[in-house]
């Protein structure tokens, strides 16, 4: 049985709720879904954001590897993430693009493009667990990376 | 059978889409009994009081699924026992941390490999909001597991697989 502490339910009625605002009565969303390649520019605009190099974590090296590697596989192309952050910052903007990959999953129509930017999300939630362990803070404050702290 | 391979049974068995939600909630329920039995044995310390949170964790996950099934207006009707756990992730019982971390593990990459599945397959495409949250959750998860067991942390690309 699923068993609800307080801030379970909470956070379950806020994430149903927020579903449901979007639907009408059959499901259907009510407004009309935003251009795929609107939603594609604002992905990559966040993952250039969060990809630029880390300053002083040892994790630094490992993440930039990765984020070019993200950048590639969501239409970068030449374009690359400009400037460092220091750990604040880029945690922030991390985060900033896991909430952006969320919000953009269902507006995506083709589910290898859904899939592929899941494998992406997943990866910048990992990373951030893994600059916040490397720092000695907590690495998994909540349990929706991010969406009830 | 291992654990991976039965979450991966019950999504390609999953026909429609309170059917895939009701995987996804089979899944964090089976996480949450799990992470439970690995804090009374073999965990201790902080490995220990951290699978406390996660349980919790897990059972928001849980809930959080449950109320998708909901809005598609389909109780919700999964139940995973201790029977589940023990059949399928007997090292959380065992004595042996290390084996205990590494099936949780793999069940936490089973669950991200379902979330992807759901990403494919789910009609109701609202609903990949509340899996790409728990999904973020289960890859947080995953970093803290694998830095335990002295595994690379993070991946480019994270399938679960």
């Amino acid at each position: 049985m699923v068993r609800l502490s307080r801030r379970g339910f909470l956070g379950a009625a806020m994430l149903g709720g927020a579903w449901l605002a979007g639907c009408g009565s059959r499901g259907e969303p009510v407004g009309a879904r935003p251009p795929a390649d609107a939603v594609r520019a604002r992905i990559l605009r966040a993952e250039l954001a969060a990809g630029a190099p880390v300053v002083g974590s040892p994790l630094a090296e490992l993440t930039a590897r990765q984020d070019v590697r993200h950048a590639a596989r969501l239409g970068a192309g030449a374009r690359r993430a400009s400037g460092t952050a220091d750990l604040a910052t880029a945690l922030a903007r991390k985060q900033d693009a896991v909430f952006t990959f969320v919000e953009a999953l269902p507006q995506l129509p083709d589910p290898a493009d859904r899939v592929a930017l899941m494998q992406v999300l997943a990866s910048e939630a990992e990373q951030i667990a893994a600059l916040r362990l490397a720092d000695g803070q907590e690495p998994v404050p909540d349990a929706f990376a991010g969406f009830v702290t | 059978m291992s654990v991976a391979t039965a979450v991966a049974e019950r999504y390609a068995a999953a026909r429609t889409d309170p059917s895939l939600v009701e995987t996804a909630i089979w899944v964090e329920q089976l996480g949450a009994l799990a992470y439970a039995a690995a804090a009374d044995a073999p965990l201790s310390g902080a490995q220990r009081d951290r699978a406390e949170r996660f349980a919790g964790h897990e059972q928001d996950h849980a809930a959080a699924f449950a109320t998708m099934l909901l809005a598609l207006t389909v109780p919700v009707r999964v139940h995973v026992s201790d029977a589940d756990v023990d059949e399928l992730m007997p090292a959380v019982r065992g004595d042996r941390p290390r084996a205990a971390l590494e099936v949780l593990a793999e069940l936490e990459g089973a669950a991200i490999a379902g979330h992807q599945v759901l990403a494919r397959r789910l009609h109701a495409v609202d609903i990949l909001r509340t899996a790409g949250m728990v999904m973020g959750g289960a890859a947080q998860h995953l970093v803290v597991l694998r830095t335990d067991l002295g595994r690379p942390p993070t991946r480019a690309f994270e399938n679960g697989l």
